[in-house]
């Protein structure tokens, strides 16, 4: 069968494929990150903003994300930059067929997220307004509907095979990738991933606060959170492997090596995550086992980042490799990003530095009034 | 065509036009107003002045709340719509400058962070780290303008690139400098403005003040417009500059309409500054700011438009059509058949106006809507099969912004048999005079007129039957015509109008 795939861009890659999918993956990491802690952490609020009245821990976790969120929100959009460009370097004429396929919400996506953003400035100016839980509300849903069209997407540009009959059913870009079977424990795993995560942002969270009360509180919502998602995760991660392509899922239980190992991986980190986290309470040293704890969850994430990036390259494998691409580096230029990017996170780290100081300087001052 | 169409039922130029405009009149604000807040804090820290200080603080979340959402978002959004409407061409900007894109983020990176930190820190920050900080966040909102830049600008004038393939060729091109000045100089002005705009809601002690102090950036940055457009217009491409000096012969109204909006829009900007911001501060009102915000955004969507205009029939100057067909691609598109190009479209061999269909889309669809905007129905009324092949053989020669029919003679007919079937009609009249005059229309008024200013047939007092010996013979006069196609009568009636059009 013919299958309608775009030819790759006659211009050769401007840097080894190494470097590229490095740039990729770390920049998606760190965009799931911040996603993960933006969706799991409007979720948080709105529970926070509906029980405030009965738990003055609620409360106040409601007023901090008040204060975190539209900066979480910012730098999820800022990260997300990053890999969307690697990804169309290396990938770009499956990614830009399957955009057009489902123009209508991929587009959507734009003013769905300015919405969103608004909502959570309103929420982070306007915290206890009676609308507050409502808009925090909104927000989730439009957040949820963003990643279900991102997960249509991601699946359907991964199935040339789909492209022709949606096309000539839909070209007004009217269409989703239902018919992918893989797409609803797809977008369940991915959200309560999300959910996970941002439940290891409140123990992070609370690792940072002073006060002991509203500490333990952080951390145990946060271990709660964490373990309850992750549990059921576990269930929908296997109903996502299972309704895997044969070849794709295969290559996960045995068919390829460096598939196989990382669900190992990705199977156990989690496990010893909930494990340190659970132990955190009666250890000796609870603020160690709470830091390994989070650190196998990043590492999860991590592992999740590079299997569904393996994901790609088996699922596309009957079709093209990136690999096959003709690389032209151009070595004087990416050594100018190199610098630069150096450059913009000593810039970063001075500036976030000079608040930190100037923060501390305020605590104490205002400790010596008290 | 080597990718699908999305048919939105209208160009997807207009989409692109819709988000871009409404971004680049916020982020040009988002450069400008970097440097207007850190410049009027410390004005306020050195004149002490604590109400001007209060006004900036102020001034500060409507800036954030505006270019950290609405700006970068929409910033996204041209990205993500060049992307559906324009994906050889972003596939392309893409592989030619990767790392400059990726420099552009770790500028929008910095930018995005300083920002909220110089907006959420002003109590707790002394002021010289806070100005640092400000400071930091117009350099890295300058450096990611000045990087775009050179990416827009490539794609109108790419210079040297054309020639070496070299990333700095391409992006260093003879509009850049130009290009990064009158961007500059409209950051400043949009910075004003936008200054204007939250001076209103001010007490009248600091108002005044704020209202001079932005009338300046506005002025200066209206005035060196004039002199900085003139400096990028000698840079353009001698056909980019046609479509200006009128060197083309179809009338391109739509530039001139623009230029002229620009022109008004930038001088009503002017005389308003100079009277209610900097002679008459007391009398700036919310009405006047309401107009020079409709007049920076003339003056922007303006320039902006032109621009784009004045790259047709490319959307990458010499290297992609504007319908993203590929320079270098065509000739194997003519030698092959569309249908064996792109994968996207099937050759019916029952119904060629099918096929036709298709074809529409992929070759004019980018710019042509088939009744809305720059609609074709109203061009085809009355053309035959053959006039609607022949005639695709000619399109830059009709405008010079379209680009050349890419497909073979297979594809012509199928696409002009469609186009005829979008207005079905025959040439008539109620005397041979005006069925004559029905027929120049049909025929001819793509490219010529009547005592007119584009291309004049000034054959009155010739022979009738000499023109109508000259119908047969049109590609042998100029191979830039196609044949004459209509019925001997027709032939006949159209020589008898251009012997004697008067009467």
């Amino acid at each position: 069968m013919n299958l309608p795939i775009p030819y790759a861009d006659p211009m050769p890659l401007p840097a080894p494929i190494w470097l590229l999918r490095t740039l990729l993956l770390l920049t998606f990491f760190l965009h799931v990150i911040f996603m993960n802690c933006l969706f799991g952490g409007i979720t948080i609020a709105l529970v926070c903003a509906l029980r405030r009245k009965g738990s003055s821990f609620s409360a106040r976790l409601a007023g901090d994300l008040g204060r975190l969120l539209p900066s979480i929100f910012a730098f999820t959009i800022t990260l997300g930059v990053a890999p969307l460009l690697f990804l169309q370097v290396m990938y770009g004429q499956f990614l830009y067929a399957s955009s057009i396929l489902i123009g209508v919400p991929w587009l959507a996506i734009i003013g769905i997220v300015i919405l969103a953003y608004y909502g959570v400035y309103f929420f982070s100016m306007k915290g206890e307004h009676g609308m507050a839980p409502v808009v925090l509300a909104l927000v989730l849903l439009l957040l949820a509907s963003v990643a279900f069209i991102y997960s249509n997407n991601f699946t359907l540009m991964l199935s040339p095979e789909r492209w022709l009959d949606l096309y000539h059913n839909g070209a007004n870009g009217w269409n989703l990738n239902w018919s992918e079977p893989s797409l609803l424990p797809r977008y369940l795993h991915f959200v309560l991933g999300a959910l996970g995560i941002s439940g290891l942002g409140l123990a992070v969270l609370g690792l940072r606060q002073k006060e002991d009360g509203y500490r333990g509180w952080l951390i145990e919502q946060g271990t709660f959170l964490f373990t309850g998602a992750t549990l059921v995760n576990f269930a929908a991660g296997f109903w996502f492997l299972a309704k895997l392509e044969g070849p794709a899922r295969l290559a996960f239980v045995g068919g390829n090596g460096l598939g196989t190992a990382l669900l190992g991986i990705g199977l156990l980190l989690p496990l010893a995550a909930v494990a340190h986290l659970v132990m955190a309470k009666s250890s000796k040293s609870p603020n160690r086992q709470l830091v390994i704890g989070v650190s196998c969850g990043l590492l999860t994430v991590a592992v999740m980042v590079a299997m569904r990036d393996l994901l790609r390259n088996f699922a596309l494998a009957p079709y093209f490799s990136p690999n096959q691409l003709p690389v032209v580096p151009q070595w004087k230029i990416i050594v100018l990003f190199l610098v630069l990017f150096g450059a913009g996170l000593a810039t970063l780290y001075y500036m976030l530095r000079k608040v930190a100081l100037a923060t501390m300087i305020q605590a104490a001052a205002a400790q010596k009034l008290q | 065509m080597n990718y699908p169409i999305w048919q939105l039922g209208f160009p997807g130029g207009l989409l692109i036009a819709a988000i871009a405009v409404l971004h680049v009149f916020i982020s040009h604000f988002a450069v400008g107003g970097g440097a207007y807040l850190v410049l009027t804090e410390r004005r306020a820290y050195a004149h002490n002045d604590s109400e001007l200080l209060g006004y900036v603080r102020h001034h500060s979340k409507f800036f954030a709340l505006l270019t950290v959402v609405l700006g970068a978002v929409t910033g996204v959004g041209i990205w993500f719509t060049i992307g559906l409407v324009s994906p050889e061409a972003t596939s392309s900007l893409i592989h030619t400058f990767v790392w400059g894109w990726a420099i552009e983020w770790v500028f929008f990176f910095v930018e995005i962070a300083a920002a909220l930190i110089y907006v959420y820190h002003w109590d707790t920050l002394d002021r010289q780290p806070h100005l640092i900080i400000g400071w930091i966040y117009f350099i890295a909102a300058w450096a990611s303008l000045a990087i775009i830049n050179g990416i827009i600008t490539y794609m109108l004038t790419p210079g040297r690139w054309l020639e070496t393939g070299k990333f700095w060729d391409g992006f260093f091109n003879p509009t850049y400098w130009p290009s990064l000045c009158i961007r500059t100089a409209m950051a400043a002005c949009l910075a004003g403005i936008f200054g204007l705009v939250t001076a209103m809601w001010q007490p009248s002690a600091v108002r005044e003040r704020v209202v001079r102090w932005s009338g300046w950036w506005l002025a200066l940055g209206i005035a060196s417009l004039l002199p900085l457009s003139r400096w990028y217009f000698h840079n353009l491409p001698s056909y980019s500059r046609a479509y200006f000096s009128g060197a083309f012969s179809a009338p391109y109204i739509a530039v001139r309409h623009s230029l002229r909006g620009a022109a008004v829009c930038a001088a009503v900007a002017l005389i308003l500054t100079l009277v209610f911001a900097l002679l008459r501060p007391k009398m700036m009102n919310p009405v006047v700011v309401a107009v020079l915000l409709i007049a920076g955004f003339g003056v922007m969507g303006s320039g902006e438009y032109l621009r784009e205009f004045s790259r047709y029939p490319y959307v990458i100057n010499s290297y992609i059509y504007a319908n993203d067909v590929r320079v270098g691609q065509k000739e194997g598109i003519v030698a092959n058949g569309v249908a064996k190009t792109s994968p996207w479209v099937h050759a019916s061999a029952n119904n060629p106006q099918v096929y036709g269909r298709q074809l529409f889309v992929v070759e004019c669809s980018s710019c042509h809507s088939v009744d809305g905007y720059r609609a074709m129905r109203r061009f085809t009324r009355g053309w035959d099969a053959k006039f609607g092949s022949e005639v695709l053989l000619h399109l830059p020669v009709i405008r010079e912004t379209m680009p050349p029919f890419a497909g073979d003679a297979n594809d012509r007919a199928a696409l002009g048999s469609y186009l005829v079937s979008l207005a079905p009609a025959t040439p008539s009249g109620e005397n041979e005079k005006e069925l004559g005059q029905h027929v120049f229309t049909i025929h001819c008024a793509l490219c010529h007129s009547v005592g007119g200013e584009r291309r004049p047939l000034d054959l009155k007092g010739t022979d009738a039957d000499s023109i109508a010996g000259m119908l047969g013979t049109l590609s042998d006069i100029n191979s830039d015509m196609p044949p004459f196609t209509g019925t001997d009568a027709e032939g006949r009636a159209l020589a008898a109008f251009l012997s004697n059009p008067g009467k």
